[in-house]
């Protein structure tokens, strides 16, 4: 795009071409332009500032919001056939702008809605007379699969079933605005509405600087605040409950958890006792007040609902009859996101409300009746057919949806029977075109269909609209091209006023804060955390020792030489062929690393976890091409430093609090091993020629050995240096020193001032180990050694981790 | 005629289990007009930390029991003193296969005993295009629903074979169909997928069965087991009545109900979830003896 010089901001129409030749498409609404194609006055600085910028510059700008996004680590999970994978979060930067006119009625049509819909779910769970009088037929109770029969007659806690809820909406050829879905069993994007912003405006600062563009904070705020006075007791936890690390939007669940400053939660972590739901800590049970799951609502118990679920918590549905937790939204929501209820909302809206809906359904028109069916069959051009029971929108449901004008003379004649046969399982729904956005493609704007997820939440004064949401943008003029797992991509949207805006954020005022202390870590967090300490250490320790032994084969270029052929075996009772410079073992090492990680990665930062990706995909690199020898050495150099890198990140950036103990008593642990059992095998009177220099270099202390002790290597000095030195980082009785330092700072370390088994045995390790001399240390010694330490990790796991 | 039943239930676990959640479905119901439980006592051991009584959606009362502490086997026994009345055999009030569908249309509830619940498919239960086949060449346009369901009832009591080896709790209604072969619980399955396959509503029943030894025999204690048949709906008029596809009778006085379900998942005796490493042996042992 050439650089323009644009008149004034607010009248870019005096410009030969202000909108960059963009046109709507014949037929389908804009948002940007009107229906006599003048640009909507949101959108005048918006294009007054494109046109200031050259295309340098404005790649810069857009490169700039991407940059953010990946260092803040926003991914979604892609389903493909087989696996499942990563994607970097698809921004389109050019937002979507809606005046705060329009807004409020968009937001008043969906306050109506979030209130129908409450009442829809408490009459299908209670009373049901919504049936009884005729307005919801049986079957699409019955049959459904949300229906869950255990949570009928059960009220929530609070009085309410929902309490954040989303909406598809649409806006079609008669410019007005259409719900296309309603969301209430889990609804996502919330947070990743949150990044587009952050994104976006990284991408466009002084524009969003000057546009009074609506803040998204004082939303959560409020819902933050509501969903703590739920809470029966002061002390109970709120918390999000998480499906685990394979769902599709992981990432949000960590991210808004972080956010609002509640727990991430999995249904591992929960136990119900005495019909209260606890989660498991390293501190004991701790009662859970509210749990916001983003868990489908049959998968939350194995035992009353879907019994296949080894995700979920038995007992849960146990406590909600107890009325003890509050879950965001009640279990059995998801019923009313049926598509086929949608045919039915406009007579419920005016049975239960006495008002006509103010945002129209999409019309739809279920075929379990007759005279529907009928109407679809006949208005086949303009319907889109899909599942009754389906629950997300037709332009996303995996091409379950067919849309009528695009069958064939043979399908169309069979039709009729088809409705007949499966009617009951259908729906008919009108195939709104939807409206278009600008994106920028290929260095221009071009028009791409939209839809956008709003979202509500419930205050304790009613429902309020999040201004703003998430816009989904299709990636050609397909409708049915919109879901992100085809390729479309997201878009900020921006509720423009003309008036400034007030400016919330979530961080306490500054006159009085409180300093909020790390609640209880969940155990198996803690379980995680210790173990990505061991296994990073554990790939630590075996590089170390391939290294030292590369170097040598590099020299000698004879496997069989005693020394070489010594640790060979002591690796392969490790299960490492030295052979290979990055071993298999090593990589199930690093990704078993990985995968703890990714288990608490609401506790990294996306640094730390970009670098061990980083250690991840270069091991797997280096496996496939380096060659024994100078080679390795090199290769294995590299490693070490990124896994240095690694630990420094972790080192210099976690919070000093029990998770970081339970990460570096893992650590501490696992290198007091490798150290003790190197020793017990290397240092004895038989060792190898050159194993004490080898020692030395695998514990990394070649110059501290050299500045410490005026003799060369001996059995004696090794051993005092690598075994009995408090000061060296790499002895065994610096692991030992940590290990009890780190213990008594952890939970009920002492009860009733005793102290508990475990600390007791670090105490004993500890004392035992100080009191030794070189002279004194044996094969049997380190033996036992070995022994103790796999003994306090053993006892470690069944005091906390269970 | 009363009934004094016992049931016995014992788990051994190879590898002690660290706990557990339960749900025991087992004490006869009381259901007016039919069957009386006069008194009636669920026990374990070990004795569980936590145990609560409830009923579900299908008016089933249901144990909920937990264990804290680890133990190495489960005993749960139950004692009932069931009266169960004879129920008087009616006209044929069912319409015909292509009258049903408005019947069932024109019961505007859902409500436990609403027909809805058990016209379509069930999470043990999807459609089977073998069973469904088997069930349209037995129905024909003349006959009635009642009389559609007393015919598959007794055609599946001819074609299947009863054998307690060829199948186990987990097989499909669609494999034990391949086999035609299995026990009380495939035969109910097979049944109540092709009944929903023509459109009718049918729902399984979990009970006892009092068993009458051959003649000159002892009854031996233990030899029974739980039961299960099917519940057909026939339209407004005719509403439930069972069949027991097993032994090709109506259920009568000498079936005891427990609980009415979708499938076997909705009323399964014993539904535990527990941390286990190892595998479990289970008995159960069951005696029904008609008080004189």
């Amino acid at each position: 795009m050439p650089k323009k010089q644009t008149a004034a901001a607010d009248h870019p129409g005096t410009d030969d071409d202000p909108v960059f030749g963009y046109r709507a498409l014949p037929g389908i609404a804009d948002e940007m332009l009107d229906q006599e194609g003048n640009v909507r006055p949101v959108w005048q600085r918006l294009l007054a500032t494109l046109g200031r910028l050259d295309e340098t510059e404005l790649a810069n700008r857009f490169a700039r919001a991407d940059r953010y996004l990946r260092d803040a680590g926003v991914f979604y999970r892609v389903y493909g056939a087989k696996e499942s994978s990563e994607r970097s979060w698809p921004l389109s930067h050019i937002p979507v702008l809606i005046d705060e006119k329009e807004w409020a009625h968009v937001s008043q049509g969906l306050v109506q809605r979030a209130e129908l819909l409450e009442k829809v779910v408490a009459d299908i769970y209670g009373e049901n007379r919504l049936v009884e009088e005729g307005l919801l037929p049986p079957a699409l109770v019955a049959s459904n699969p949300e229906f869950l029969r255990p949570l009928v007659g059960v009220k929530p806690a609070d009085g309410h079933f929902l309490h954040f809820v989303s909406f598809e909406i649409g806006r079609g050829p008669d410019g007005n605005w259409w719900v296309l879905s309603d969301r209430t069993e889990a609804p996502s994007g919330a947070g990743f509405a949150l990044e587009n912003r952050v994104a976006t405006t990284r991408a466009f600062s002084n524009l969003y600087a000057e546009s009074h563009v609506h803040r998204l904070a004082g939303f959560f705020g409020e819902f933050r605040d509501t969903l703590q006075s739920r809470r029966l007791h002061p002390d109970d936890r709120i918390a999000v409950l998480s499906p685990g690390i394979a769902n599709e939007t992981y990432f949000e669940h960590a991210y808004i958890a972080r956010y609002l400053g509640f727990m991430l939660l999995e249904g591992e972590d929960l136990t119900v006792v005495g019909g209260r739901v606890m989660v498991r800590t390293v501190a004991g049970l701790k009662p859970i007040g509210v749990l916001w799951r983003r868990l489908d609502a049959a998968f939350a118990d194995p035992l009353e609902l879907n019994q296949s679920s080894h995700i979920g918590t038995p007992g849960i549905v146990e406590a909600l009859r107890a009325g003890s937790v509050s879950i965001v939204n009640a279990l059995g929501s998801g019923i009313v996101e049926t598509r086929a209820f949608l045919a039915f909302m406009p007579a419920i809206c005016r049975h239960l409300l006495g008002e006509e809906q103010k945002l129209p359904s999409i019309a739809t028109w279920w075929c379990g009746q007759s005279a529907e069916r009928q109407q679809v069959a006949a208005n086949l051009d303009r319907m889109v057919i899909g599942p009754a029971y389906q629950t997300r929108p037709f332009f996303d449901d995996n091409g379950q949806s067919v849309l009528g004008r695009t069958l064939d003379e043979e399908a169309r004649a069979s039709i009729a029977d088809w409705l007949d046969a499966e009617g009951g399982k259908l729906v008919g729904q009108e195939a709104v075109t939807l409206s278009t956005t600008p994106a920028w493609v290929r260095g221009r704007l071009a028009p791409r269909p939209m839809s956008l997820r709003v979202f509500a939440a419930r205050s304790r004064d009613g429902w309020h609209i999040m201004p703003g949401g998430f816009a989904r943008i299709g990636s050609g003029d397909d409708v049915a091209a919109i879901a992100m797992q085809a390729g479309g991509t997201a878009a900020d949207v921006w509720i423009v006023s003309d008036r400034p805006v007030e400016r919330t954020t979530l961080l306490p005022a500054e006159e009085s804060f409180t300093r909020n202390m790390p609640g209880s870590l969940p155990s198996r967090a803690a379980d995680n955390l210790f173990w990505l300490g061991r296994y990073i250490e554990r790939a630590e320790g075996a590089l170390r020792i391939l290294r030292a032994w590369h170097g040598r084969f590099a020299e000698t270029a004879d496997p069989d030489l005693p020394l070489l052929k010594d640790v060979s075996d002591y690796l392969s009772a490790l299960d490492i062929d030295a052979r290979q410079p990055v071993p298999d073992s090593l990589l199930a090492n690093i990704s078993s690393a990985l995968f703890s990680a990714g288990n608490i990665r609401d506790r990294f930062s996306p640094d730390g976890w970009l670098a061990l990706n980083d250690l991840s995909q270069t091991a797997r690199k280096f496996h496939a091409t380096v060659q024994a020898g100078d080679d390795a050495t090199r290769a294995i150099t590299v490693l070490l430093r990124k896994l240095a890198g690694f630990a420094g990140l972790v080192h210099e950036n976690m919070y000093r609090f029990t998770g970081w103990r339970f990460l570096s008593i893992g650590r501490y642990i696992e290198r007091g091993l490798h150290m003790t059992r190197l020793l017990g095998h290397m240092s004895g009177p038989d060792a190898p020629d050159g194993a004490y220099d080898m020692l030395l270099e695998i514990g990394d202390s070649v110059m501290t050995h050299r500045r410490r002790y005026n003799v060369s290597t001996a059995a004696l000095t090794v051993t005092d240096l690598l075994a009995l030195d408090a000061l060296n980082p790499r002895s065994v009785l610096y692991q030992v020193n940590e290990i009890k330092t780190e213990v008594e700072l952890l939970p009920n370390a002492l009860v009733n001032g005793q102290m508990s088994p475990f600390y007791r045995e670090a105490m004993r390790l500890h004392s035992g180990l100080a009191v030794m001399t070189p002279e004194a240390m044996n094969l049997d010694v380190y033996n036992r050694l070995e022994r103790d330490l796999e003994n306090l990790s053993d006892l470690l796991a069944r005091t906390y981790l269970g | 005629m009363l009934y004094d039943i016992s049931l016995k239930i014992t788990y051994d676990y190879e590898v002690p289990v660290s706990g557990g959640r339960h749900l025991v479905r087992v004490l006869p119901a009381t259901l007016p007009g039919r069957q009386r439980l006069v008194v009636g006592s669920l026990s374990c051991h070990p004795a569980p930390a936590e145990r609560t009584e409830s009923i579900d959606f299908f008016a089933n009362p249901f144990t909920s029991i937990l264990f804290r502490a680890s133990h190495a086997d489960l005993t749960i026994r139950m004692q009932a003193r069931v009266q169960v009345e004879a129920q008087a055999l009616t006209a044929d009030f069912s319409p015909d296969l292509a009258g049903l569908p408005a019947e069932l249309a024109a019961c505007w509830s859902v409500d436990a005993e609403a027909p809805h619940h058990f016209a379509g498919p069930s999470p043990l239960l999807p459609e089977a295009a073998d069973i469904a086949a088997y069930a349209r060449d037995t129905a024909t346009d003349t006959m009635t629903v009642r009389q559609i369901a007393v015919a598959l009832c007794d055609r599946i009591h001819r074609d299947f074979t009863y054998d307690g080896e060829a199948t186990t709790v987990n097989t499909t209604p669609a494999e034990a169909f391949k086999l035609k072969r299995g026990v009380c619980q495939d035969f109910a399955h097979v049944m109540i997928v092709a009944l929903r396959s023509l459109g009718i509503p049918a729902g399984y029943v979990s009970g006892f069965l009092r068993t009458i030894p051959p003649p000159g025999k002892e009854r031996l204690e233990g030899a029974d087991a739980m039961h299960a048949w099917v519940s057909v709906w026939c339209g407004t008029t005719a509403g439930w009545i069972e069949l027991d596809p097993t032994n090709n009778i109506p259920a009568g006085t000498d079936h005891i109900v427990v609980g009415h379900g979708r499938d076997y998942g909705d009323v399964a005796p014993v539904i535990g979830i527990l941390k286990s490493y190892g595998s479990q042996k289970t008995k159960q042992a069951v005696d029904v003896i008609p008080v004189p």
